[in-house]
């Protein structure tokens, strides 16, 4: 417990109601909009570094938990970014904490949806451009390094001992051997929970 | 040759999409996408939906929310693609937030939490996967193969954020493989 006390002493949470900080936070995601490589999950270290390092709103606990949620929920998982603004707001009431997160997603999703009308429009001329051969070529293998980055960082928050570590091994093979859904992952790690075989 | 169907209007792009995002409740976003869009409704051949997929992946943003605003600005410009992005989104997003009204303001009992922790080491497995899943496309080129080494370090061990390794090592990724001009 004094852990705790000592390590949000030292983060000290941003104040939204401060306009400039608000401001500031809907910069950075406007910002990482258009880096968003890979289909957006290089992005994960950075909301990580934003909620739990820089802005204070979430411990890794719970980062690693709103993850989890928002994998196992329908949809596109960046949807997380709607989480990760609820928590930011989250002490000023479920209002606020909704009204936060559907501005983060909006934020996130501006940028990157102009530039994709552009490109929709323009496809024809920019197919055979040399630049476009350059960026899908050359962005792929560091898109590549990022996404092992960013699975090194989830196993992380998420896994303290050994048995938690193995079930995490496991599912990355049948990820990839296998066509199950990831949903049965997560309910039979979740039973494994349940029952006291894995544990934080 | 048959006609194509006369191009859907918002409210046609928009239900279309919600289409795709209630069938997919469980997954396989992307095929639900093409069965609805190509076969179904007929809005497009498909090579036309698979270039969409192509310039979806290549630009940033989530492939997915991308092809639909990929369909929906082929049609009808910027509104219809916000149509779409409309139609893609709003209940599984509503879903999400409702969802998290309930961890963060429900309080937890043990046994939720110990769910929660079981779940969360399937996550980060299928997180770890994420890598893998792309490595084999360049396993062969030893270039790329030191590119990805190079920003898995900075990242890792040197805690490089994403914005400025990307402005760095972009640029040189890009000129090394600038496409030459060896064919006429």
């Amino acid at each position: 417990m004094s852990a705790s006390v000592a390590a949000s002493a030292a983060c000290q949470a941003v104040q939204l109601g401060d306009w400039r900080e608000l401001l500031a936070v809907i910069g950075d995601f406007l910002r990482l909009s258009l880096f968003s490589l890979g289909g957006g999950n290089t992005l994960l270290n950075e909301y990580h570094h934003m909620a739990v390092d820089q802005y204070c709103w979430l411990s890794s606990r719970q980062f690693a938990e709103i993850y989890a949620i928002a994998e196992a929920a329908p949809g596109p998982s960046s949807m997380i970014v709607g989480l990760l603004g609820m928590g930011a707001a989250v002490k000023e009431g479920p209002l606020w904490g909704v009204l936060s997160g559907v501005t983060a997603e909006i934020s996130i999703l501006l940028p990157s949806t102009l530039l994709m009308v552009v490109a929709a429009l323009s496809w024809n001329r920019l197919r055979h451009s040399p630049w476009r051969v350059a960026f899908e070529r050359g962005l792929g293998p560091i898109t590549l390094g990022i996404l092992f980055a960013v699975g090194l960082k989830i196993l992380r928050i998420s896994d303290h001992d050994t048995p938690a570590y193995a079930v995490s091994l496991v599912v990355c093979v049948l990820m990839l051997r296998t066509k199950i859904s990831p949903l049965w992952f997560m309910a039979v790690a979740g039973l494994m929970g349940a029952l006291g075989l894995v544990n934080r | 040759m048959a006609e194509d169907a006369p191009a859907p209007t918002h409210l046609q792009l928009f239900l279309g999409m919600q289409q795709v995002a209630l069938s997919s409740f469980g997954g396989g976003l992307s095929a639900w996408s093409e069965r609805i869009v190509v076969e179904e409704r007929q809005w497009m051949r498909k090579e036309e939906f698979i270039t969409g997929l192509t310039v979806a992946r290549l630009f940033p943003g989530p492939n997915q929310i991308n092809m639909a605003v990929y369909i929906g600005s082929r049609f009808r410009g910027l509104t219809g693609a916000i149509a779409a992005l409309l139609g893609i989104l709003l209940l599984p997003f509503s879903l999400l937030m409702l969802l998290g009204l309930g961890y963060y303001y429900l309080n937890m009992n043990m046994a939720v939490d110990r769910v929660l922790a079981g779940v969360i080491t399937a996550s980060a497995g299928m997180a770890l996967s994420m890598g893998f899943k792309i490595a084999g496309a360049y396993a062969r080129d030893p270039v790329a193969m030191v590119l990805a080494g190079a920003s898995f370090i900075a990242m890792t061990v040197f805690h490089v954020r994403l914005v400025p390794l990307v402005l760095v090592a972009g640029p040189l990724a890009m000129a090394w493989y600038w496409p030459r001009q060896e064919k006429p």
